[in-house]
């Protein structure tokens, strides 16, 4: 028989569609990931959110070879910081043990089964044993290596042979020529590269029905996705979210890797899947710790003891989960509900702000809130515009806005103002094209085989001095490129008016009112404004920093929020727009100026655009605005500098040293996620660990601005608190490891070492403090509305994906009742009825 | 949440490494002038070196106070790095040939050591390993070497023994020669010896910077220090020229097609050291010397800017038109012949002609290029000034190393050299002009270059 004979035949062949349905839903078990040029948060356990929680952490530790929580050790740290009470460390414990009852029940007289387990919880030295595969495995480096030759998108200055036959097909003519290839698959994988169909889908039905069974064909294929979740995320942005120009010319789909894989596994090549084994300690030893003798206890007592002991690290760090949930909540909650009933002022404040929901805001709202007669808001930091922006002199578009939405409006950059601008932007066109020049011309020369050598020796003395001034003078060094971007800013700004012939480009008049009333309508803003409202979008500062992008807007697809905040602010300004406000029942005062702000949360500097469009008589105001936020920037960066264990200046330098691997902490510490008036929230400390989004109930009265809330914003803070807490959970598989050994590879992402996966999550230094301790505590986000519970509940009812996250567990969600002050939490496990049970009641 | 402790303090003991090199490096120059005219005169080359180690090291321990700053072993990176670089001081310093040796040996093991710092990653244990297997290779070829010179010229001072290796036996010189070959070979990364540093990537970035600076660099160190060693032998200056050259080309492909931007760099380090050993081996001493130092502190700040190569976009295909680069070659190979005709034609004929022709290139592209004129003022001010440093950093060079030995090939042979290079770079540029790619079977090779065999399932703590 000839075993490579195709197998159309077979009666067990899938057709193409249905193979193309499998690797449609098995292309779910990973999340798209972003490349670090705009890095979005995503929840690395995306495709297991139709779970719980927990049953979705073991089966995706399984998938992945994760771990399932912080090793014990790391939780022990935590516990001993404080960061977690002993009385919620206590009540975790019990729930797990199945109650009061239960932890109460006496192994021998005078110990408890609670007694037990929290001696395995803090104080048993941790028995457990943990093996698993260190280093990429033959078949998954040989993959994740042509990936990365294929992917790239910006360093080999030679492409790769066949890129446009796409991946699948590309690999099949290389891996001919690899030495590699034949001693990963043999002399049948030698064959089979000319026998396998050319299409990946046929390729794909071919192997599978080679494999046989076909029921489990879906999870079969959804690991070995799995196996390489940096490239197989990769090849999802590319066609679920990359602009056409970012991909041209290198097609690649999920069905090319599946039969890449398939290719190796019908050559017997495939390694064992990455499993990790942990132990418990044996029963005897948790008896012993407490002078027991295992052998003489009862049948009952020796099955409760043989449970506690059977708790491996994972169990034990999810009661440590539960816990920092728990000391979180009672810390938070009795505050909010104590402030539950506080009423909104009628006063119309000396200026209000409007900034990010980001939890990076809070501290300096809080701040600034406390240097005069400020009101502050939370938005989302796109402010609501679905827009795409071409920065001047360049090709590609930038996408500002949640990766939730796709770009309704493309905007581009162009010069602001008078013939004095245009001057202006035809100089830095100019030196665009200069630097451009430059840059492409010490590319081409120290590439070339003549011309390396003399490159070299010419610009090595250069590169000393520039080194010598980044390393020790990096302020300085830096100054002229902060120079170069504001002047980029007070010449260039985004285009809001449509050209003639564009349908996408630009805002017409209706949208403008649209998204200028949503500003009022989701934050529950009065329409009646201070003379000054200043809209800040944010974005970080970090040098020679892969993950710089991790630091923008989440909202702003992982840019700086500036423009976005620069456009609904000209709209704002737009007497038009007023009126078609007004006619909508928002009647805006005229002396109230919008003025667009971009604060800096490196730095915590506020940078004012457009300031020659302010009226002369709002300058002074606006003077005295800007020594109060440069005061609350002082202190909040000596709070933060704090946080850093470092000085306050060293923050400054550190946002423009080449050197800083950890320039802030982003947002390490997010914990919860507030929906309510500031007034709710002004008086508490939240140690920037909560996302707020402004919101007042009274003004909402058919849920829809709660809706909107809490199925984007909320969902975004979602992500962005799984990728911190798994990241956190487990720093090589969850996140991107150890900053110090990252090399960029094809200028989309970072691999470790030598190569390897494309890096997912966060690096360790985003998480961890200087001494290994976690910064971040892994806890699942805590959303807390304050709005009438039928409300809440018809929102989360009718809206599947709200069902879903809080169902199972992925948000905790409390509603607290604006008329009684009482919080209430929502059940978890599905229960469609949400009885409030009351949070402080937890103890037995 | 948590505090300050005392590892990262400001008395934190390895905060003390970035200020003792930065103060050797201050001292380095007062020491050199104070031994001037004296017994003890420290030689010109050994200070250039010391100085670039010290001034790379220095930088790089300043840049690591930020960038290691949260690694667990932080106290023990930075005192390894201390030691590698006075280990380098030592050897480049030393006058005797038995402290040369233990600090030629102590720098390898440092700089092993310093790759396989990320010990959790059993790809950093491999890389490690693999780097320092190279090196006992290498050294143990250089101590051989140091040893035969010694016992020929009966003297433990390596002065004694460089100088008596022209009254060496031909056989015995050859060995000599080609053991120390071997030997440099080993630390420049040349084929066959390539994959511990193609491999090295699982050192911190700052480490990288370091070795491809300061570290390869000491296998040219070795050649210019025993250069009367290669001149009593000519056949194996024959042989540097040619492991150089291949080295050159081979370096420059592997650049061209890796992916990732480390490697990339790697792939680049190979290619210069290829090109500095062929120019010890033409004999052209102070070209080589140039090259060592710029090219140190060129690929040092490329390490260190690793991190920058995200979202950067890739240089348009066309920067060099190749006719242009056509056009130069001819010119550049017309002036050559030329000069061999005039008979003047040195050692430094290559070096120089291949500075001359990227210059002239360059300079055309920046006159012809479409780009306002102000910017092409300004670009061909830059490219001056780089000229200028160029020709200054050579011609101290010149001053401060032996003139270059006598031309070791035929005049005809020199012209060739200079032709196989300049074909190279048309050819390439074509290519490059064209986006065409490289034929499959050398992609796949030049990709797959210094890869570590895969290692699977290593157990972990």
């Amino acid at each position: 028989m000839n075993m490579y004979s195709p197998l159309a035949t077979s009666q067990t062949m899938l057709t193409r569609a249905e193979v193309a349905g499998l690797v449609a839903l098995a292309a779910r078990t990973v999340p798209p990931l972003w490349p670090l040029e705009s890095a979005i948060a995503v929840n690395p356990l995306a495709g297991f959110e139709d779970r719980p929680f927990a049953e979705a952490v073991t089966q995706a530790a399984r998938t992945f070879g994760a771990r399932e929580s912080l090793p014990l050790a790391a939780w022990r740290q935590v516990y001993e910081q404080g960061r977690i009470g002993e009385r919620e460390l206590r009540d975790a414990a019990m729930r797990q043990l199945g109650g009061c009852y239960e932890a109460m029940a006496n192994i021998a007289p005078g110990v408890m089964a609670i007694d037990l387990l929290m001696a395995r919880l803090v104080q048993i030295e941790p028995a457990c044993t943990e093996t698993r595969a260190s280093g990429l495995a033959p078949d998954a480096a040989f993959i994740a290596k042509w990936c990365a030759a294929y992917f790239d998108s910006n360093i080999a200055a030679t492409p790769i042979p066949h890129r446009e036959l796409g991946l699948y097909r590309c690999v099949l003519a290389l891996a001919a020529h690899d030495p590699q290839f034949r001693d990963l698959a043999g002399e049948r994988g030698t064959q089979l590269l000319l026998a396998v169909p050319r299409d990946p889908f046929e390729a794909i039905a071919e192997g599978l029905a080679e494999r046989g069974s076909d029921e489990d064909a879906l999870d079969h294929l959804g690991a070995l996705v799995a196996r390489l979740p940096g490239w197989a995320g990769h090849i999802r942005w590319r066609c679920e979210h990359a602009d056409g120009d970012r991909v041209a010319g290198a097609p690649a789909a999920m069905a090319d890797l599946l039969a890449l894989w398939v290719l190796l596994e019908r050559a017997d090549a495939l390694s064992s899947p990455p499993g990790r084994v942990t132990q418990g300690p044996a029963p005897e030893a948790l008896a012993r710790h407490f002078g027991l003798d295992a052998a003489a206890l009862d049948a009952a007592r020796t099955e409760r003891l043989a449970a506690i002991a059977a708790l491996d690290d994972d169990a034990l760090g999810a009661i440590f989960m539960a816990a920092a949930e728990l000391t979180y909540a009672n810390t938070l909650l009795p505050r909010l509900e104590a402030s539950a009933r506080t009423t909104m002022s009628d006063t119309r404040p000396a200026a209000q702000l409007v900034m990010c929901i980001d939890v990076r805001s809070e501290p300096f709202r809080r701040r600034l809130e406390r240097t005069g007669d400020y009101e502050t808001f939370g938005y989302a930091g796109f402010f609501g515009l679905p827009m795409a922006l071409q920065p001047f002199g360049e090709q590609g578009r930038k996408r500002l806005l949640p990766v939730l939405l796709s770009p309704q409006h493309d905007l581009v950059e162009a010069p602001a103002g008078g013939d004095e601008a245009a001057a202006d932007a035809r100089r830095i066109a100019a030196d665009g094209e200069r630097d451009e020049r430059a840059t492409g011309l010490f590319a081409t020369a120290k590439l070339g085989a003549a011309s390396a050598f003399a490159t070299a020796e010419a610009t090595g003395p250069v590169a000393a001095l520039s080194m010598l001034a980044r390393t020790l003078a990096p302020t300085v060094s830096a100054r002229a490129a902060a120079r170069r971007a504001r002047r980029r800013a007070e010449t260039l700004a985004p285009v809001l008016d449509p050209c003639a012939h564009e349908t996408t480009g630009g805002f017409r008049l209706a949208d403008k009112i649209g998204y200028a009333a949503a500003l009022f309508q989701l934050t529950g803003m009065k329409a009646r404004t201070a003379r000054l409202v200043v809209l800040a979008g944010h974005g970080g500062s970090a040098v020679n920093n892969p993950y710089a992008s991790a630091l923008d807007c989440g909202a702003c697809g992982g840019h700086a929020g500036g423009s976005n905040a620069r456009v609904l602010a000209a709209m704002l300004n737009d007497p038009a727009v007023r009126e078609g406000l007004a006619a909508r029942g928002l009647e805006v005062p005229a002396d109230s100026h919008f003025i667009a702000a971009q604060h800096d949360t490196t730095t915590d500097r506020v940078e004012i655009f457009d300031r020659c469009r302010v009226p002369d008589t709002h300058r002074e105001e606006l003077a005295a605005l800007e020594r109060d936020m440069a005061a609350a920037a002082a202190t909040n960066r000596a709070w933060r500098a704090q946080l850093l264990s470092r000085a306050p200046d060293d923050l400054l330098a550190g946002s423009v040293h080449w050197g800083e691997v950890r320039p802030e902490w982003g947002l390490a510490g997010n914990a919860a996620f507030l929906v309510g008036p500031r007034q709710w929230s002004a008086d508490i400390d939240l140690e920037g660990r909560a996302f707020l989004h402004s919101y007042d109930w009274t003004a909402d009265p058919s849920g829809e601005a709660l809706t909107t809330i809490l199925t984007a914003p909320m969902v975004v803070a979602q992500w962005i608190n799984c990728q911190y807490l798994f990241s956190t959970v487990d720093n090589e598989r969850y996140g991107s490891g150890d900053k110090v050994t990252h090399n960029v590879i094809g200028g989309i992402g970072v691999v470790q070492g030598n190569g390897g996966d494309l890096k997912v999550g966060l690096p360790r230094q985003s998480l961890f403090d200087d001494e290994g301790a976690p910064f971040h505590v892994p806890q699942r986000l805590l959303t807390v509305v304050l709005a009438p519970l039928d409300r809440v509940k018809t929102v989360v009812e009718q809206n599947d994906i709200l069902a879903r996250l809080f169902g199972n567990g992925w948000v905790q969600l409390v509603v607290v009742d604006p008329e009684t002050g009482k919080a209430l939490r929502w059940r978890e496990n599905g229960a469609a009825s949400p009885e409030g049970t009351s949070i402080t009641s937890l103890t037995c | 949440m948590t505090a300050a402790r005392s590892e990262n303090s400001i008395f934190a003991s390895w905060r003390v490494v970035p200020a003792l090199l930065w103060a050797l490096l201050v001292m380095l120059p007062i020491a050199a002038l104070a031994l001037a005219g004296t017994a003890q005169a420290l030689p010109g080359m050994a200070v250039a070196i010391a100085a670039l180690t010290l001034f790379v090291g220095a930088l790089v321990a300043s840049f690591s106070a930020r960038y290691m700053r949260s690694d667990s072993a932080r106290t023990s990176y930075f005192l390894t790095l201390a030691a590698l670089v006075l280990a380098v001081l030592v050897f480049v310093m030393s006058a005797n040939a038995i402290l040369f040796a233990i600090a030629w040996v102590a720098s390898g093991l440092l700089l092993s050591r310093l790759i396989g710092h990320a010990d959790g990653l059993a790809e950093a244990r491999a890389a490690s390993r693999r780097s320092r297997a190279t090196f006992l290779i290498g050294d143990a070829a250089v101590l051989l070497a140091v040893g035969i010179l010694c016992w020929a010229a009966g003297s433990l001072s390596l002065a004694k023994a460089i100088a008596a290796s022209g009254g060496l036996s031909m056989p015995l010189a050859a060995l000599a020669a080609l053991l120390l070959l071997a030997g440099a070979a080993a630390r420049c990364a040349l084929p066959p010896f390539s994959g511990w540093l193609l491999s090295s990537m699982t050192a911190p970035t700052p480490v990288s910077a370091l070795m491809h600076a300061g570290l390869v660099n000491a296998g040219g160190f070795l050649l210019l220090r025993f250069a009367p060693v290669l001149e009593a032998a000519p056949g194996v200056r024959y042989a540097a020229i040619a492991l150089g050259l291949g080295a050159a080309v081979w370096g420059i492909g592997i650049m061209a097609v890796r992916p990732d931007i480390k490697r990339s760099l790697a792939g680049s380090t190979i290619s210069q050291m290829g090109f500095m050993i062929m120019t010890c081996g033409l004999g052209a001493y102070a070209a080589a010397l140039w090259h060592l130092i710029a090219h140190g502190l060129f690929k040092a700040w490329l390490f260190l800017n690793a991190g920058s190569a995200i979202g950067m976009r890739r240089a348009g295909p066309a920067a060099l038109d190749p006719r242009m680069v056509a056009m130069v070659s001819v010119v550049a190979l017309g002036g050559g012949t030329l000069l061999v005709l005039a008979g003047s034609a040195t050692a430094e004929l290559v070096p120089l002609l291949l500075a001359s022709a990227t210059a002239a290139a360059t300079f055309g592209a920046i006159v012809l290029g479409k780009t306002h004129w102000r910017s092409r003022v300004m670009l061909g001010a830059a490219l001056a000034v780089l000229v200028g440093v160029h020709v200054a950093g050579f011609a101290l060079a010149r001053a401060i190393v032996e003139p270059p030995a006598t031309p070791l090939l035929s005049p005809l042979a020199t012209l060739a050299l200079l032709a196989l290079f300049l074909a190279c770079w048309v050819a390439q540029t074509v290519r490059l002009a064209q986006r065409r790619p490289i034929p499959p079977a050398l992609y796949v090779r030049l990709l797959n270059a210094g890869q570590l065999p895969s290692i699977q399932a290593g157990e972990r703590p």
